[in-house]
């Protein structure tokens, strides 16, 4: 009779587990790719990379991959392919997308050795890298850093636009209910960088504008980096809880990868994932660009510049800001001797000229 | 001949023996599809790990990769990926500590499946024919769910609730499969009855339901020799059917002989369609090729938004019910409310039958029911055999959208927690026994023995009760604790 337990409760909760949406973003700086080419060519990357995304559409047929071009001077969707808006029903983008890429594929005779889906990728990836390498013209060439940030951008968009698209159409609930911030999204986001080229530090406020979203979105970030300096990616994975992986190999990215990038936020919450200890916080100044261990701080707007500003005028808000006695020596006096403060009335408390306490709110 | 033939998947695939696997594992889609379908999340993050190690590893390693409160999590994954003959973990010795890693099959297969290439022609092979225009996703998913909505009436149609569908019934080798999987049993008056496995098969979620069928049929023939099949060659069939393409026709002339005789019956299912004229082609439909995902999980976005924009057009063109199983019924159509209220957005006659099964309908809209649970309703439900456990699942599978999103809003279960509760005690009032099929453990020689043994079945998740003071506990499942005692005696 007793081994009835009515008062255990019973919950019911969705069993299926969120969709899991990854973005990679791949730094494709073709000066940097050169620099490593004896090592690991872009070819052998992409191809790694794609078993990568081969493997995170194998958990789930609702896992979604988005793969995203950072190039010299501009960002590219490599996967799915925006291309001109077919003649189609409906107005969302994404059915769109991958209905053209369908198209496109149509053409082609499939593989019966290839899942269908993983076939589609491929061939857009790398039609869409050829035709981003051919239109790369020798001005671009100059640049040895990366849009980092439009990639990023990007990833965030298609992450909201498919989250939004889960959570559906439906305005009037999240107007009545408050928005519970420890519930879960609807769809588990997490962007992966591959990035081989240095931080460029005028993009730092437009990535780290990216990070924050992010972080706000409870959006990895994850980074892998081949080579370069990437300071700013090592903050953004530390804010958003992401990994950071120095790849001393490149030979073998896929291992990193598979090894170190394989578990999504979900199976994060079980797994021990690989860190890195020291984050690289230094931060770009407004004024000149440049990375900055310390520097001077604008007491209104929080502006970080490398030098005193011209006319001690902020260049952010204009406030005039007044420096001190900055630069001088301070000057060493000698301490006196103190005595021994006795205590008086028993209490080692500080005399704040008032019996009561600070009132709390 | 088993009596009572698998309703699940994973429980159909547990009995087959080892060497089965090794024949499953050989075609990549088949381990694609066990990885995708069979797989926890944990498990697959492991086997994706341990995809491109060319040695084995220690299991010490292993636990050093999970955090020590999700220790259980990983036994349980473990347990799953060595039942399902995935991975292989290495006698434990003195002078050698235990390794694990994928089985060589396994781990051809699935690396091919993510690489491509190989000549296996495992994904299907496609038609070069031209198409016929009239064949597109809508007529498709049209197609499967008349076919499927077809089986569900007429197993519900034996209730005794007429429901007023306008189809002709399956094909008769679909009934001949339905009772003898005795999911309808035939009655003394030479009428048909539901059985409560046919009420537990009506209130699964489509993806499920249609597995059972599956499962039902691969048991009758396979133990019917004169056939010719082999159950292995079924199974990795379906498996392949569920890695191929909607909307896209493939050839039959590639498929083997048996397989080609396998397809009529498919066909009656509404798995697959193959064109009055042109029988050299055939076309997925959406059940096939949602076949290995798992759960609700075609509340995905492209699918959602391809879904709600066929179900608008195909309401433009004919206002036939919508739901009843098919594909784009998944959304889900029921509210409850905390004050047992309940209202299903939907007009369809079977879904109407079903709910009608275990709620007392009061109100009919054009769209739309109303009624609510009562005890009486309930009580009613559970003299047909229905439990409580199958009425909450249903309402879990069939929950609107809605409920799901204030769910994921608030961080509160889908279904409100008094409902679920009151439901349960109204069938405690009955049965205050809840029985569990397994196996008792006792007559340990010494307190550690015991101790030792109890904690490994609690953490490969098959313990079900235990009495530490008379050194005994119960499992529901005893293969891996006979295989744990004999490595411990083997040991010792």
């Amino acid at each position: 009779m007793d081994a009835v337990d009515v008062s255990e409760h019973y919950e019911v909760t969705s069993i299926d587990s969120p969709p899991s949406l990854l973005s990679i973003v791949i730094d494709t700086n073709p000066r940097a790719w050169a620099a490593l080419d004896s090592r690991l060519s872009l070819a052998q990357a992409i191809s790694n990379i794609l078993v990568f995304v081969n493997a995170h559409l194998a958990f789930s047929n609702t896992n979604q991959v988005a793969v995203i071009a950072a190039h010299v001077n501009r960002a590219v969707w490599l996967y799915p392919t925006a291309q001109k808006p077919a003649a189609a029903k409906d107005n969302s983008g994404d059915v769109q997308m991958q209905d053209v890429s369908a198209e496109t594929n149509n053409s082609s005779s499939p593989s019966a050795n290839k899942y269908p889906q993983f076939a589609q990728i491929e061939s857009s990836v790398f039609s869409s890298i050829q035709s981003l390498m051919a239109e790369t013209t020798i001005q671009d060439l100059d640049q040895v850093t990366t849009q980092l940030s439009g990639a990023l951008t990007l990833a965030l968009c298609r992450i909201n636009k498919a989250s939004q698209a889960l959570s559906s159409s439906d305005t009037t609930l999240s107007n009545a209910a408050p928005v519970n911030s420890t519930a879960p999204p609807p769809v588990k986001g997490r962007i992966v960088v591959i990035s081989v080229s240095d931080s460029e530090p005028s993009q730092y406020i437009p990535t780290m504008n990216a990070v924050f979203a992010a972080a706000h979105n409870q959006v990895a970030i994850d980074t892998i980096a081949l080579a370069g300096d990437s300071t700013f990616l090592q903050q953004a994975c530390f804010n958003t809880n992401g990994i950071f992986l120095k790849a001393s190999n490149p030979q073998g990215l896929l291992t990193y990868l598979m090894f170190g990038l394989i578990p999504d936020t979900e199976a994060r919450e079980s797994i021990i994932t690989p860190t890195h200890d020291t984050v690289d916080f230094r931060t770009a100044c407004f004024c000149h660009g440049k990375v900055v261990d310390t520097g001077f701080v604008c007491s209104v707007c929080l502006s970080i510049f490398c030098e005193p500003p011209e006319n001690a005028e902020c260049l952010t808000c204009g406030t005039v800001l007044a420096l001190g006695n900055y630069g001088a020596k301070p000057a060493v006096v000698p301490r006196k001797k103190k005595k021994k403060k006795k205590i008086v009335n028993g209490s080692g408390r500080e005399e704040t000229g008032s019996a009561t306490g600070t009132p709390k709110p | 001949m088993s009596n009572n033939p698998s309703l699940h998947l994973a429980e159909y695939l547990e009995r087959l023996p080892g060497t089965t696997f090794k024949k499953l594992y050989q075609q990549p889609s088949t381990a694609f599809a066990i990885f995708r379908r069979m797989l926890p999340h944990l498990a697959k993050t492991f086997v994706m790990r341990m995809l491109f190690m060319p040695h084995p590893m220690t299991l010490n390693d292993l636990d050093v990769w999970v955090k020590p409160e999700a220790k259980r999590k990983k036994d349980q994954s473990l347990s799953i990926l060595r039942g399902l003959h995935i991975v292989q973990i290495s006698a434990p010795s003195k002078e050698k500590p235990q390794e694990i890693q994928l089985m060589s099959n396994f781990k051809r297969s699935l690396r091919l499946a993510l690489t491509g290439g190989g000549n296996h022609n495992s994904f299907g092979v496609p038609s070069s024919l031209l198409i016929p225009p009239e064949i597109d996703l809508p007529f498709l998913d049209r197609y499967a769910r008349k076919k499927w909505e077809d089986v569900l009436h007429f197993v519900v149609s034996s209730v005794g609730y007429k429901s007023v569908g306008d189809g002709s019934g399956p094909n008769k080798g679909v009934k001949e499969l339905l009772i003898a999987g005795r999911l309808v049993d035939r009655r003394p008056n030479g009428g048909l009855g539901i059985t409560q496995a046919g009420f537990t098969f009506l209130l699964q979620e489509a993806n499920a339901q249609v597995w059972t069928l599956l499962l039902l049929w691969l048991d009758v023939l396979g133990n019917n020799k004169g056939s010719g099949l082999d159950p292995v060659d079924m199974l990795s069939f379906l498996f392949m059917l569920a890695s191929l393409e909607l909307g896209r026709a493939y050839d039959t002339n590639a498929l083997t002989e048996e397989r080609r005789n396998m397809l009529p019956s498919l066909v009656d299912f509404g798995l697959i369609y193959i064109p009055q004229h042109k029988r050299s082609m055939f076309f997925p439909t959406r059940l096939a090729t949602t076949l290995t995902s798992g759960g609700n999980s075609l509340r995905t976005i492209s699918e959602g938004v391809t879904a709600a924009t066929q179900s608008a057009q195909t309401s433009q063109q004919s206002l036939g019910p919508l739901g009843g199983g098919g594909g784009e019924q998944q959304a889900g159509s029921v509210v409850i409310e905390t004050n047992y209220r309940l209202y299903a957005y939907t007009q369809s006659a079977l879904q109407i039958a079903v709910l009608a099964l275990f709620a007392k309908l009061n109100m009919r809209f054009p769209d739309m029911v109303a009624g609510r649970l009562s005890r009486a309703s309930i009580r009613q439900a559970i003299n047909f055999g229905i439990t409580a456990d199958q009425i909450i699942s249903y309402l879990a599978a069939h929950a609107h959208e809605q409920m799901h999103r204030t769910a994921a809003l608030t961080n509160k279960p889908v279904l409100p927690p008094t409902v679920v509760d009151q439901i349960r005690l109204w069938q405690l009032e009955n049965e205050r026994m809840k029985t569990t099929s397994g196996f008792l453990f006792r007559d340990f020689t010494d307190d550690k023995d015991y101790l030792d043994t109890a904690r490994f079945s609690e953490e490969i998740g098959v313990l079900v009760w235990r009495n530490d003071h008379a050194r005994m506990f119960f499992a529901n499942k005893h293969e891996q604790i006979k295989d744990f005692l004999k490595t411990r005696k083997r040991a010792e």
